[in-house]
């Protein structure tokens, strides 16, 4: 437990706010030109993918928060465990892939997944809402989660 | 749909997201009184403090936190209420971990950390709070018991 690396919170919000801006423009578009939505949705599925399963590939994200962000910032007040901004990815994969699945058959899933990971990405991001680490007790509670 | 009614959209859940933002922020913390007059058994929360178990409740009140190791924004509540506790002699605080001791969690129906309740001298819970506590609220309710 004390072995997993604690991480700058405002690294998990910083990707979470490039995603937000890719999923309201994956919304905007679903509504006319679906099959860029539905492009978009791929990117942001491979993202998502990358944060969850990459273990030691360095993730866009963290690539440009170390670069370009970090060294701008004051240091963190408080470091985080990692666990729920990684739960919060595994909910986020399973948005995009049933957006990527439901483009096959049926455009509206697009639309719906694109709005669920903007709400989720800009709650997270400009309100400090992390919808998966508010879930991840209670979802370990009714036992649908473990360690 | 033209590009008109595509920005209108966007701009309603972007609107939407908004709103729950702004809610959440004003709501969360608040907490609320609790009416079922349970009253908390230190012998099966098993905290130590400073390496000694504790047995009693404080005289005025007692703040119970409910921390996970995972959570994020514990550590900064938990040294705000060290300090609340620091100042007032009548007032205890404990926090409870309760990553792997999720009965617990189920007992007190904690679905989110931390989770403060306050209680009054007799260890029975008075208000509960989930989320980042408002510290304005948390001195209302310990002045209401008598320990600031």
């Amino acid at each position: 437990m004390t072995e997993l690396k604690r991480i700058d919170p405002r690294g998990p919000r910083f990707g979470a706010a490039i995603t937000s801006v890719f999923a309201i423009i994956a919304f905007g578009f679903s509504l006319d030109n679906w099959v860029y939505a539905w492009l978009i949705l791929w990117v942001l599925f491979a993202l998502f993918a990358l944060s969850v399963f990459g273990k030691n590939i360095t993730h866009p994200y963290s690539y440009l928060f170390q670069k370009f962000v970090r060294p701008r910032l004051a240091a963190p007040a408080e470091l985080e465990d990692p666990r729920p901004p990684h739960f919060a990815q595994q909910v986020g994969l399973s948005f995009a892939v049933f957006g990527v699945i439901s483009g096959f058959f049926w455009p509206l899933g697009v639309t719906i997944a694109a709005a669920f990971i903007f709400l989720a990405a800009f709650l997270n991001a400009f309100f400090g809402l992390c919808l998966g680490c508010q879930m991840y007790l209670g979802l370990r509670r009714i036992g649908l989660l473990r360690q | 749909m033209g590009p008109d009614a595509t920005l209108i959209w966007a701009g309603s859940l972007f609107a939407i997201a908004i709103a729950i933002g702004t809610a959440f922020r004003f709501l969360s913390g608040r907490g609320h009184r609790v009416k079922t007059s349970e009253c908390i058994d230190l012998s099966r929360l098993k905290v130590s403090k400073n390496g000694v178990l504790v047995s009693e409740f404080g005289k005025k009140a007692t703040l119970v936190q409910f921390s996970t190791e995972y959570c994020g924004q514990c550590p900064g509540v938990r040294r705000s209420l060290s300090q609340l506790e620091y100042r007032h002699g009548s007032l205890l605080y404990i926090d409870v971990d309760i990553t792997d001791r999720l009965d617990l969690a189920a007992h007190f129906s904690i679905s989110q950390t931390p989770t403060v309740f306050i209680l009054d001298g007799l260890g029975e819970i008075k208000f509960r709070i989930g989320g980042v506590p408002k510290y304005a609220i948390i001195r209302a309710e310990l002045e209401k018991l008598g320990a600031l």
